[in-house]
């Protein structure tokens, strides 16, 4: 009798799961296209407009850029804890408390325009990292699950962000969206370009670091030991929950360093309010759950995901509404987890096997 | 068929089975006669436990078929052989712990009442133990009982399903000398009720003392079977592991600096019950001392002080006359202390990590591998290009993931790893267990060569046979205690195994 | 009386606490039921919107004329989605957390999507209170607590008593429960773990879309963008709070309102509190609930490490791990 099994294998072959991963991606894609085509919408017609959108000129391209900046910080936070197989799904939340801090020192100090510049990002990065601090203490010492942790803590990031914004730093005169008051001072623009900051250059230079500093020095070491099996790692000699706490918190720190990159290098970015951190909704944890330890996948994922809400946004005018795209996003993700397991196995046939063996 | 027409509970015939491409077995036949103990002997991974599962249902067989009293039967579930009247109590047990013996007595069976509290299923289960005549406190959670009293429950609940067959998979690897004959007399009591027992070991005393039967696995095939009256040790282990001999050992008295040097230490174990108590040791430089004793009498706890992984209540640690009590592991292994670890797997190797990365795991601090923040690759992968060959260890590649390997050659690694780290002192923990013979040889003689390369080695483990093989000196262990230490001329097994027993004296006996 | 004597606004507080956490009580009593079985499911925002967006068009456009229809199919496309990330979840043992976002992204998206042109419709079709007339309208207490709409009493008392009488008393309960903590011995002791993670967590998703669905047959009867509001996420933070036992999460749920209400209570009656105006307390006390909750998360952690066993609070063993038999 013919039969094919599901073996599941002992190894993981990195090349073999990223291309499963992606597989399942568009496999996703293919199916949401067939789902679209009955509902009557042309899939083809809207993946051209998308792709019209975005390259047919240069505020396409530059609007994708700068959705990408916030996507890339909280997703390199995400990575980074990642990498010690800890959770942290509350980057949004430092995210926004890095915003806050800077807002706070924004619209509260005067002093020169690059003074501004240095003492706003000190104060997000610090509160980025404050912000992680219980989550990563309770984690390291009690073992406290920081996907809890960090989710609440998110939550009274949003808060306080609101009570900021409706409340004590109230920008009394604006009249349409209620928001804090504007800091005034913002990052120098790239040349040549329309909208860009060098906002978006502290991703990239944050990526290459982390990139390196798992590839050549003895913390990135010691950070993936204590992800595949901390009992071993402390066996090393390495003090795990040392390391834990130092690492969530400079996870905390890029997070929050990104709420102030994009407040300040983001055109019309410049105030807290509701739309602040906007739709993203934890793209930054997917984009690094899905890059699963691969920074230059990090990035162009990032990219991917942020090309996909510009070309949601703008196909609004369009006559497209932007729930599709989520809808969307949402079936890749699930295409992407089932990926991810379908790379564990292998179709084998059974019986061809049992005869191999019997002929030796 | 007729059933029963020869009197077989349970046959098996060419079962096959693979895991990920890897052959567990190959064409075993086996069967078990009414009302007899068969012993299913083997080395580590010869298939032993694979074939149970397939038995008891975990696994279904890619080939072969199984009989139950005469009838082909097809188990796709564990409950389906449940039902055909198979119980199977695991190494590992399959408790919830943070349920009571009566729940979990109760759990997963039709027979429970739809409709029950905690004190109507603690009284039904104390009504079937008196039946039984096998008992252990109902209202109990399984985290507060022994190992012995778990696989009590493990037993009771497989009987309670009406189990006519019981299949033992390394029972006694967990228990004292004394849970261990508390466990052959129930066995014999169920099998003079009728019922039949498969007893899966890698023991061959055990085996000897309990079985009436024995069956040989090795490397997945049937070696034998064949009745346990008038069959040896030395034949069995031929049997078992294909090679017949032990390495030679000369043994020394040994008169050099002491290396490392336990007093009085007290420690607790994770329960928080005290699992040390005033242990007295020394090593010396260039001498083996074993530490005799069955597993759980404090060694794992008195290796993890010395590795830095648990703290004491008192006493002292010093090694080469530096005081390292309760220090950190990262200052132990700048000491140059090597640790052999007892669980291979969750202590001493990352898994998803490659074996270029375990290979410099406990030592990638030295200047050799470490320079400022900066870890010279290039230097790790010169140094596991060169352990994988001394230690011949077989893998595909250096950056194979080290979950990949065979038990044996994750030991390899870990010995020869050790051994780059020991300068003065290597703590070996159970180091061959699991292994098959070749392995084993292989890691003792890699100590044996520390030894004679002027390293004190405390070598402990549960088999007594490997500490008198290897030792210079021998301490026994018995609940946390060293009660008593010989030199190796003097150390006789009977005396030793007395003490390991928790005996104190072997006068006091007769 | 003294119940004369309470402030009739903390009455009406607690009655309008009441109806705007069922929401959060059906949506957790859900988690719970899939948590209990070792599930971890972060969708619910996905779920409640689907559960609402569905109660909507059955109402509007499909002319039910019960309430409880409209919950039920409701219910109903909560669960179909509840089925697929179980399916994936369970069978293809795909990572948990990130398909739990994904149907929480997912669900949001496509409600939004099916309801963007139902913005605003009022529905006429909803729950009526209960009115049990005559001495119950003696006086405000009692108001407070006897006039809701019966779903009300379904998720506070009746559901709750079902699941701990489920979870407590009976043989499928015990079983449920083991195959939360140690999946692999309740496999061995012949549970079939796949069916009971995937009924519960069908189960759940479906009472996570009963909270999606009566929020828009009861007090907001409109469909709206974004219905759920972060409910869903308050529900997974409720279940930690009430240890995974019904009515401590009840519990749990209903402090989440208070907490909310009394916010808003605060600012429309201007209390004040040093160096907090009406405003700013009502931020404040919105940020009460989650930090209650770390610190309930906190404590029985740290009494853990100092050695006492605080064993009845702790998640199920087997939380967000996926089974597979054979493992080795």
């Amino acid at each position: 009798m013919r039969s094919f099994r599901l073996e599941r294998q002992l190894d993981l072959d990195p090349r073999r799961a990223a291309l499963c991963r992606v597989a399942g991606a568009l496999c996703a894609l293919v199916l949401s296209a067939l789902v679209l085509a009955f509902t009557g919408r042309n899939p083809a017609w809207i993946l051209w407009q998308a792709l019209d959108a975005i390259f047919s000129r240069q505020r396409g391209i530059e609007g994708v850029a700068l959705r990408a900046i916030p996507i890339l910080m909280t997703a390199l936070a995400v990575a980074l804890s990642l990498r010690m197989r800890i959770w942290n799904i509350g980057s949004d939340g430092q995210f926004l408390v890095g915003a806050f801090a800077a807002v706070g020192v924004g619209i509260n100090l005067n002093a020169p325009g690059w003074v501004m510049l240095l003492a706003m990002a000190a104060a997000s990065t610090l509160a980025g990292a404050a912000w992680i601090l219980i989550p990563a203490l309770a984690r390291a010492y009690w073992g406290v699950n920081e996907i809890i942790t960090t989710l609440l803590t998110g939550f009274v990031a949003v808060q306080l962000c609101a009570w900021a914004s409706l409340g004590f730093w109230r920008d009394e005169g604006a009249w349409a969206i209620q928001s804090t008051e504007a800091i005034k001072d913002t990052l120098p623009k790239i040349p040549g370009t329309e909208s860009l900051t060098i906002a978006l250059l502290f991703p990239l230079v944050i990526a290459g670091a982390l990139w390196w500093v798992f590839r050549s020095t003895r913390a990135g070491y010691e950070i993936d030991m204590i992800g595949g099996n901390p009992k071993a790692a402390a066996f090393a000699g390495i003090n795990v929950p040392r390391r834990v706490v130092a690492v969530m918190l400079v996870t905390g720190a890029i997070a929050g360093l990104g709420g102030m990159i994009h407040l300040a290098g983001s055109p019309g970015a410049q105030q807290l309010n509701s739309g602040f951190s906007a739709q993203y909704g934890l793209s930054g944890f997917i984009v690094a759950a899905i890059a699963a330890g691969s920074f230059l996948g990090l990035v162009v994922g990032g990219f991917l995901i942020a090309g996909m809400f510009y070309s949601g946004l703008v196909l609004q005018t369009r006559g497209l509404s932007v729930y599709i795209v989520l809808a969307l996003y949402g079936i890749i993700l699930i295409g992407v987890a089932v990926g991810e397991m379908a790379a564990r196995y292998r179709l084998v046939r059974a019986e061809s096997e049992v005869a191999a063996r019997r002929s030796t | 068929m007729t059933e029963g027409s020869t009197g077989r509970a349970l046959e098996a015939r060419g079962i096959s089975k693979s895991f990920g491409g890897i052959s567990a077995l190959d064409g075993v036949d086996f069967d078990l006669i009414q009302g007899e103990v068969h012993a299913l002997l083997g080395e580590n991974g010869a298939g032993k436990t694979t074939l149970s599962n397939v038995l008891a249902g975990l696994y279904r067989a890619d080939a072969g078929e199984v009989l139950v009293d005469g009838s082909p039967r097809e188990f796709r579930t564990p409950s389906q052989a449940i039902a055909a009247g198979i119980g199977m109590v695991h190494q590992h047990f399959r408790l919830v712990e943070p349920m009571t013996v009566a729940e979990n007595l109760h759990l997963g069976w039709e027979d429970t009442p739809k409709v029950c509290t905690r004190r109507a299923l603690a009284a039904r289960a104390k009504r079937f133990m008196d039946e039984i005549g096998l008992h252990v406190d109902p209202t109990a959670y399984i985290w507060q009982l022994s190992v012995g009293e778990q696989q009590r429950v493990e037993i009771l609940r497989v009987l309670a399903r009406g189990a006519r067959i019981l299949i033992l998979d390394e029972p006694t690897a967990v228990l004292t000398a004394q849970e261990t004959t508390e466990l052959f007399d129930v066995l014999r009591r169920l099998v003079n009720g009728g019922r039949s027992v498969v007893f899966i070991s890698h023991k061959l005393k055990e085996v000897l003392d309990v079985s009436d039967r024995i069956t040989v696995l090795r490397g997945g095939v049937k070696k034998t079977t064949r009745p346990t009256e008038g069959a040896t040790i030395r034949e069995l282990a031929l049997l078992m592991t294909g090679e017949s001999d032990e390495i030679n050992v000369t043994h020394r008295k040994v008169d050099g600096k002491v290396a490392l040097e336990i007093s009085k230490v007290t420690a607790r174990n994770d329960r928080d019950l005290i699992a040390l108590r005033e242990v007295d040791l020394s090593v010396r430089e260039g001498e083996i001392l074993g530490i005799a004793g069955v597993s759980g009498n404090g060694q794992t706890e008195l290796a993890e002080v010395l590795a830095g992984m648990r703290v004491t209540d008192h006493g002292s640690v010093h090694v080469a006359g530096q005081d390292l009590t309760n220090a950190p592991a990262r200052v132990v292994i700048d000491h140059g202390v090597g640790h052999i670890p007892e669980d291979r797997i969750g202590m001493g190797l990352v898994l998803p990590a490659s074996v270029e990365d375990n290979a410099v795991l406990r030592h990638y601090r030295r200047d050799e591998f470490s320079t400022g923040i900066g870890l010279d690759r290039g230097a790790v992968t010169a140094f596991a290009e060169r352990l994988v060959n001394v230690g011949r260890v077989q893998t595909r590649s250096l950056h194979a993931t080290v979950g990949e390997l065979s038990g044996g050659n994750q030991q390899r690694l870990i010995a020869h790893r050790e051994a780059a780290v020991a300068d003065q002192v290597m703590i070996a923990s159970q180091p061959t267990r699991g292994l098959d013979v070749l392995a084993a040889q292989e890691v003792q003689s890699t100590l044996l060569d520390l030894r004679d390369g002027g390293c004190a080695i405390l070598l402990i483990s549960d088999d007594l046979d490997e500490i008198l093989l290897m030792s210079d000196r021998v301490a026994v262990m018995y609940e946390g205690k060293i009660v008593g230490v010989f030199d190796s001329a003097d150390a006789d097994r009977d005396k030793i195994g007395i003490l390991m027993g928790g005996h104190q004296d072997a006068d006091s006996l007769r | 009386m003294i119940f004369g004597m309470v402030d009739n606004a903390l009455l009406s507080l607690v009655k309008v606490a009441i109806p705007a956490s069922t929401v959060v009580v059906l949506c957790a009593l859900g988690v719970m039921l899939a948590e209990r079985v070792g599930v971890l499911n972060l969708g619910q925002e996905g779920l409640i919107g689907i559960g609402a967006v569905y109660a909507v068009i059955a109402a509007t456009e499909w002319g039910v004329g019960s309430p409880w229809i409209s919950m039920l199919i409701g219910m109903v496309a909560a669960a179909m989605a509840g089925a697929v990330f179980a399916v994936v979840v369970v069978v293809f043992r795909a990572n948990q957390v990130l398909a739990g976002l994904a149907l929480a992204i997912g669900g949001i998206g496509l409600s939004n999507q099916l309801g963007v042109n139902r913005n605003g419709t009022p529905i006429r079709t909803l729950f009526a209170e209960i009115n049990p007339g005559g001495r119950f309208t003696s006086n405000a207490f009692l108001e407070t607590f006897f006039f809701h709409d019966p779903v009300v009493y379904v998720a506070y008392i009746l559901l709750p008593a079902a699941f701990w009488f489920l979870l407590f008393r009976t043989r499928h309960g015990m079983n449920m429960k083991a195959v939360g903590e140690n999946p692999a011995s309740a496999d061995a002791a012949g549970v079939n773990v796949t069916w009971a993670r995937i009924g519960y967590s069908v189960a759940g998703a479906s009472l996570a879309g009963a909270g999606g669905a009566y929020m828009v047959l009861s007090f907001t009867p409109m469909w709206a963008p974004d219905i759920a509001r972060g409910r869903g996420w308050i529900a997974l933070a409720v279940v930690i709070f009430g240890a995974w036992r019904p009515f401590r999460v009840v519990a749990g749920a209903l402090l989440y309102g208070a907490m909310i209400s009394l916010g808003m209570t605060a600012q429309a009656r201007n209390w004040n509190l040093p160096f907090l105006g009406p405003r700013d307390l009502s931020f404040f006390l919105s940020m009460i609930p989650y930090l209650v909750t770390i610190v309930a998360i906190l404590i029985p952690a740290g009494a853990a490490r100092s050695g006492r066993r605080v064993r009845s609070t702790s998640a199920p063993g087997g939380l967000a791990v996926p089974y597979s038999r054979e493992e080795r």
